[in-house]
């Protein structure tokens, strides 16, 4: 992989980086000693990154283009937008009780990154690279959602490291949408570090679809006492995209949930991985994802729980469904426990299958057409991810999004 | 000796009950690992010239590799040169027959419970007893001759039967596949040969007792099962060795072949020394096993239980190449003070409606780690397969640890693949309410797990499955309180 280095790691900046400094530093350190992560790298083993090495990149961010398009959403909202990895200032606006600050130093922590391999090495080229970091601060709570958007143009070809971080105070409450895509065909390499205070809540809502885009997301939350944190994921895919989704439960009573839906076609190929970090006692969690994944679609799905020692009384439950559609696509999935605690309750179910020839046959006695009872029967299985999602304009728009995806 | 200090013992020994050393004269060849010792054991074995050429080709390919590290597992380095790669009972000729072979022999198997001379008779079981590196006597050789079937040492195969061993030697496990399978072809010195021709129903349970006696030896023993088309065949093995301080080295590899329409049933009582409580000695039981289903209608059953060793790596694994081939897995793996285990099973569905079943039970108490990991892989042209996967852990205490590594990967949209797997503690519903039923609470939490591995348990030939009762029960010996 020493072509990806010569490729995405030589604009690292020098001795004149100010604060960022030591820690651009210590990230290309921990690169150059370990490169970036292959077939063998347990954690990419189902990612063809070779992909990225026949990429060329350019070397600088196009100019942005006059004034670039932002999605239209049903609903009141605040926005962030970000365009070509840039943030476009113009397209911001943001929520009473939500801040946004360039980040400092202190914003940014690596203890958890793994620097004796290349297990992490995105986020470690993220580190060396990004260009402008950004910290969001929610106090109190926001009447409406905040939409993080993210989009690029046919001129995006570049590789960019976008770095936001989003530190939720004690009691607040926020919804967070990220919204992602777009024609070019650069690398969005981005970090999000999530912060949540004691007793805040954070509903993250994800819903991406790339068309030539590679995307390689590393997102972090790290959530404290009694806090909750709920992820929803809606993605379309794109040539590559990677998600890696951390969520460490820190203190008691903390509480996290990801539900996740992949519906893929063409030569898509997502690669998810997420992990539950249990730290301490009387914490609990769930995670429900499901892949539908047609054509010539490969889709990975790697759910890893972790119930350190010590976190007795921890509870935890992961279930993931798949639906091969074609007789060309892929589906590899890998739920993890790692339990090293004392009265725990942990489970995880798994299966991959075809739509049911029964409930097809049904629906078609029912005078819906083969298309229709198919279309149905997808949505069906799909849909019942956001189940746990509070109902309102924001999840109708996310089962709308999902129709529009199938 | 006082009183007391038998006490003592008596008791070190009722938890590891075989655990003693047998004081034999024997003879080994110098430690170290080098093209020579190769030769050596070859030459003891008087093996043909292309037996030693497979050898020594995988010896230098063993040196291109590095040991793996994928494994949950603490690894200790290994120093592959102090390890006598060939230790056997000093005797004079090869024995013709049981009665030739040297009475103390025969007594350490006795001791261990194997039947290998009158009792044989009344259990109907035919034994190949290997002890360190040399198979000591095979029981029932003319019975089993007489219906046909091929049940002996794997030396004595080499020499007897060496168009067989040429044709399957390697067609399972390749000496390329891994490193511990490598250092096994280049190395290996006994084990079990069997080979059912078609249309025969082995008469007896076959089974293969393996006992690593001597000091600083490893034990690399290959046992190799061909089942022709139509053949059926029941075959179990055990093991057990000394209580020492020092680690011993098991590195095996078993290959399976079963052609048209053939079974073959394989269960495995592991009970190795596991090392003391402070997690001092012990064996390394670093094990390839696979079976190829190698055509239609062919079946391949793996049964294991899992008490001892020191650290387990170990993955038996079924390759599903025939239409309507079926594999299955059942595993029981107990871990206790500081064993550590990495096991689970491999089904590689290629051929049209394969099936695969997995059913694997986790026990860890004490300090030990307990892993399953486990593959299901469909290919693109594996229409219609199936696979069901269950495998629960149960945690005895606040130290130990219980761990799922599930891979499940697809290719085939007409396969249905379903896994399931949960961790839980034994409930205090449960133990209050077998307590208040009369039993104390060590008895209470066998008979709760008992029940938790009867799905296993059930699979298991009759005498195995009351020997690995007791194991389990000895083995959680402790656990509780």
């Amino acid at each position: 992989m020493s072509a990806l280095i010569e490729k995405l790691l030589p604009q690292v900046a020098g001795e004149d980086d100010g604060s960022f400094g030591a820690l651009r530093r210590k990230a290309q350190k921990v690169l150059m000693k370990h490169g970036f992560p292959h077939r063998k790298t347990e954690n990419w083993k189902y990612l063809p990154l070779g992909l990225l090495e026949k990429r060329t990149f350019s070397d600088a961010v196009p100019d942005r283009a006059a004034t670039p398009s932002l999605p239209t959403y049903p609903f009141e909202a605040g926005v962030i937008h970000f365009h070509n990895g840039r943030l476009d200032p113009d397209s911001c606006r943001l929520p009473d009780g939500v801040s946004l600050t360039g980040m400092l130093p202190a914003d940014i922590d690596v203890s958890a990154l793994d620097d004796t391999g290349p297990a992490d090495a995105f986020a470690w080229l993220n580190l060396a690279r990004f260009d402008q970091g950004w910290k969001l601060r929610v106090d109190g709570r926001p009447d409406e959602p905040l939409v993080v958007a993210t989009t690029c143009d046919d001129e995006f070809d570049v590789a960019v490291h976008p770095r936001l971080c989003v530190e939720l105070a004690e009691g607040a409450t926020l919804t967070l949408i990220e919204t992602q895509g777009g024609p070019g065909a650069g690398l969005i390499n981005g970090v999000l570090d999530l912060r949540l205070g004691a007793r805040s809540s954070l509903t993250h809502v994800i819903e991406r679809c790339f068309a030539e885009t590679a995307l390689i997301q590393r997102t972090a939350a790290r959530v404290s006492d009694a806090a909750a944190y709920r992820a929803f994921i809606l993605d379309g895919g794109g040539p590559l995209t990677r998600q890696d989704l951390v969520a460490e439960l820190v203190s008691p009573g903390a509480t996290a949930g990801i539900s996740g839906v992949a519906t893929l076609s063409g030569r898509a190929l997502v690669d998810y991985h997420t992990a539950i970090e249990h730290r301490v006692g009387g914490t609990e969690s769930h995670e429900n994802f499901r892949i539908l994944a047609d054509d010539q679609s490969t889709g990975v799905f790697n759910g890893r729980i972790h119930i350190l020692r010590g976190a007795d009384d921890s509870h935890s439950q992961m279930n993931t469904g798949n639906l091969l559609l074609s007789e060309n696509a892929r589906i590899n999935t890998k739920p993890e426990l790692e339990i090293h605690a004392e009265d725990v309750t942990a489970s995880h179910g798994a299966t991959i299958g075809q739509l049911d020839d029964d409930a097809r046959f049904y629906l078609r006695s029912r005078g819906l057409s083969e298309a229709q009872a198919i279309a149905l029967l997808k949505y069906g299985f799909a849909a019942a991810v956001f189940d746990t999602m509070a109902s309102g304009a924001v999840r109708d728009w996310l089962t709308d999004r999902l129709k529009e995806h199938l | 000796m006082s009183e007391t200090q038998q006490q003592v013992e008596e008791l070190i020994q009722s938890r590891y009950k075989a655990g003693f050393y047998t004081d034999i004269e024997s003879e080994s060849v110098g430690a170290g690992l080098n093209e020579e010792i190769i030769a050596m054991i070859s030459a003891k074995k008087d093996e043909p010239e292309w037996m030693l050429e497979w050898r020594l080709k995988a010896f230098h390919h063993w040196q291109t590799m590095t040991g793996p590290n994928w494994a949950k597992l603490n690894l200790p380095g290994i120093d592959f040169q102090k390890i006598h790669y060939y230790s056997a009972p000093k005797q004079k000729d090869r024995p013709k027959s049981l009665d030739d072979v040297d009475p103390k022999l025969l007594e350490t198997f006795d001791k261990l419970g194997v039947p290998l001379h009158e009792r044989a008779r009344l259990a109907g079981v035919a034994v190949d007893a290997v002890f360190d590196s040399v198979s000591v006597g095979t029981t029932f050789q003319k019975e089993l001759k007489e219906a046909g079937v091929i049940f002996c040492s794997f030396s004595e195969a080499v020499q007897e039967h060496p168009e067989l061993v040429r044709e399957y030697l390697g067609s399972v496990v390749p000496y390329r596949d891994n490193y511990f399978a490598c250092l096994n072809s280049a190395v290996f010195s006994d084990g079990s040969f069997v080979y059912i021709p078609e249309g025969t129903k082995c008469p007896m349970e076959l089974s293969t007792y393996f006992r690593i006696n001597a000091r600083d030896t490893g034990q690399f023993e290959r046992t190799l099962i061909i089942a022709e088309p139509g053949a059926e065949v029941s075959y179990l093995e055990g093991c057990t060795a000394p209580m020492r301080d020092e680690n011993q080295l098991h590195a095996a590899v078993v290959e399976l072949v079963a052609r048209k329409k053939a079974k073959i049933k394989y269960s495995t009582v592991q009970n190795w020394y596991p090392g003391d409580e402070n997690g001092k000695g012990g064996i390394y039981n670093f094990v390839t096993k696979r079976g190829d289903c190698r055509e239609d209608d062919s079946r391949i059953s793996w049964t294991q239980v899992e008490t001892g060793s020191a650290i387990t790596w170990k993955y038996p694994s079924c390759i599903l190449r025939g239409d309507r081939s079926a594999g299955e897995f059942y595993s029981v793996a107990l871990t206790h003070n500081h064993q550590q285990a990495d096991t689970g099973t491999k089904m590689i569905h290629l051929g049209k409606n394969t099936s695969s079943k997995i059913i694997s039970k986790g026990i860890s108490a004490g300090k030990s780690s307990n892993s399953y990991r486990g593959l299901v892989r469909v290919a693109r042209k594996a229409d219609g397969a199936r696979n069901y996967t269950q495998c629960d852990s149960l945690l005895i205490g606040k130290t130990c640890g219980a761990h799922t590594f599930p891979y499940i990967e697809s290719a085939n949209p007409t396969a249905k693949i379903e896994h399931e797997a949960t961790t839980s503690r034994i409930g205090e519903d449960q133990l209050f309410y077998c307590q208040s039923r009369g039993l104390d609470e060590e008895e209470a939490v066998a008979l709760i797990v008992d029940g938790f591995c009867k799905e296993v348990f059930k699979e298991l030939p009759m005498e195995f499955a009351v020997e690995a009762k007791a194991l389990l029960e000895i083995s959680l010996e402790g656990a509780v309180g």
